[in-house]
This record gives C-alpha cells, structure tokens and sequence, in this order.
C-alpha cells in the first residue's frame, strides 16, 4: 500500500506542472475591482515587462510582429472562440506606445485578449 | 577478578525496528495534498475581445460612446469621468441587451498613457458586456 502511494506521489511530482509562466519577467500588475478569475484555456501567454521586453510563453521575442505571427500560427486551427484565448500580462506603469502594439497584433492574429491584473482590496 | 566480572554481564540486544505503519497514511496525505494544490492556479483578469481589421467610417456610428485616455485621467464622451462614474455610464448604456454591433465602444488614448488606466478602461467596459475597438492614430 505504502509503495503503491509514493509511486503515486512521485508520478504527480514528475507530471505536475504548478505554473506555465517560465519566465521571470518581472510585472507590477494593474489593479482593478472588476477582474475575476480566469475560467479559459488560453493558448498563448504573452507579457511585457517593466523594462517594455516581449515575451512570448516565456521566450523574448523581437516585437510585435512576432506575437502576431506567433498567435496566428497557434490559432489556424481553431474552431471555437474558447480556443482564441491569449493571456497578456503587462507592466502597469508601460506607457501606450510600448505596449499597444502588442494588443493590436493580438488583436490582428484573431486572439481573445485576457488582460492579467490584481484584484482591489 | 576482572574477568569474572566481564564475563557475568549479561548483553541486552534491543531491536531496532522503525514503527512503517503509518508511512501509507503519510503518503495519502501527501497526495492529497498534490492533488489539490495543483488544480489551484488561477490567474486574475478581464477579457476584451478587440475587432480587428481597419477602421471604417460607414460602420461606425457617429452615437458610439467613446472613450479618451490620457494622463490626466478619463474623457467619456468628452466629459470627464473617474473610474466610478465611467462604469455607471456604461452601465447605463444597457450593453448586454443590445446586439454585437451595438455593443463597441470607441478607445482612444494619448501618447505615454499608463497601460494601469487603459486596464481601468478596459475592466469597465469589459464588466458591463461591452467590445473595445481601439482607435488608431492617423
């Protein structure tokens, strides 16, 4: 029985993946009484950090362009909008001109924005 | 004399055994655990479905409600507006019952408007069953 259980244990510690965001990109999130938690499945995570660097599930990319093209790619077989989901995490103090571009190509490729952000106390 | 003392003593042998009864509860505990930390990751946010595709004079209705970023705050309409009243506007505006065409408000901002006002702006629009259509520049 105890065998059977940590052969259990050690297959969720191998197979477990707590946190898709590999990359340390370090975010102050926007705060907002509106945000709630996320039920989609997103098939893309893209982030801009404090210093305006693109990230593109975890791997820095060049600029926009690549997201697009990066989303577009991903999404060339969807079929539902459940499927368009792309989470965006941004730095709350970037100003527009750093990170709009990268809402526009998400937008362009055919995505469903996920805006991350903290909830208001 | 010595001797005889040394060969009176009697050795004791203790046994060692490690009480393992419980290891199967420990374990179960701990998977239990796994299974329920794991499915707990759950990130915070709003959705906004942005249109895509050029902006088009005939589609777009001189009645759409329109918001203005900038780093002095929130134009709604032109009128100013914290991010109280802008949510009540919208509210007021009843999107959820209109249909898709009618349910797009206009967001434009300024240059070095802080991505924390355009979440703001997008949080309200996106709560009240509104679509953000971003406005370019010329």
């Amino acid at each position: 029985m105890g065998d059977i259980a940590f052969l259990l244990i050690i297959f969720f510690l191998v197979c477990s993946e707590v946190s898709k965001d590999k990359a340390n990109v370090r975010v102050t999130l926007p705060e907002s009484e509106k945000v709630e938690k996320m039920e989609a499945t997103v098939v893309a995570r893209i982030a801009v950090s404090e210093d305006g660097e693109i990230y593109f599930d975890g791997v820095r990319v060049d600029g926009a362009k690549d997201v697009e093209w990066g989303v577009r790619a991903l999404l060339t077989n969807t079929v539902t909008d459940d499927q368009r989901h792309v989470q965006f995490k941004c730095d709350a103090n970037l100003p527009k001109e750093t990170f709009e571009p990268v809402l526009k190509a998400i937008a362009e490729a055919g995505g469903i924005i996920e805006a991350v952000g903290e909830k208001t106390n | 004399m010595f001797k005889k003392r040394k060969q009176g003593r009697t050795k004791k042998h203790r046994k060692g055994d490690i009480p393992t009864g419980s290891f199967s509860d420990i374990a179960f505990l701990l998977i239990i655990y796994f299974l329920v930390a794991t499915t707990l990751v759950k990130v915070k946010s709003i959705t906004a479905d942005l249109p895509a595709g050029e902006k088009s004079n005939q589609t777009q209705s001189e009645k759409t409600p329109v918001i203005r970023l900038s780093t002095n705050g929130i134009r709604f309409n032109d009128k100013d507006v914290d991010v109280e009243l802008l949510n009540e506007r919208l509210a007021a505006l009843e999107l959820p019952e209109k249909e898709e065409s009618k349910r797009t408000i206009m967001l434009e901002s300024e240059k070095g408007t802080p991505y924390d006002l355009y979440f703001q702006a997008f949080a309200a629009i996106s709560s009240n069953g509104g679509l953000v259509a971003l406005v370019e520049e010329e």
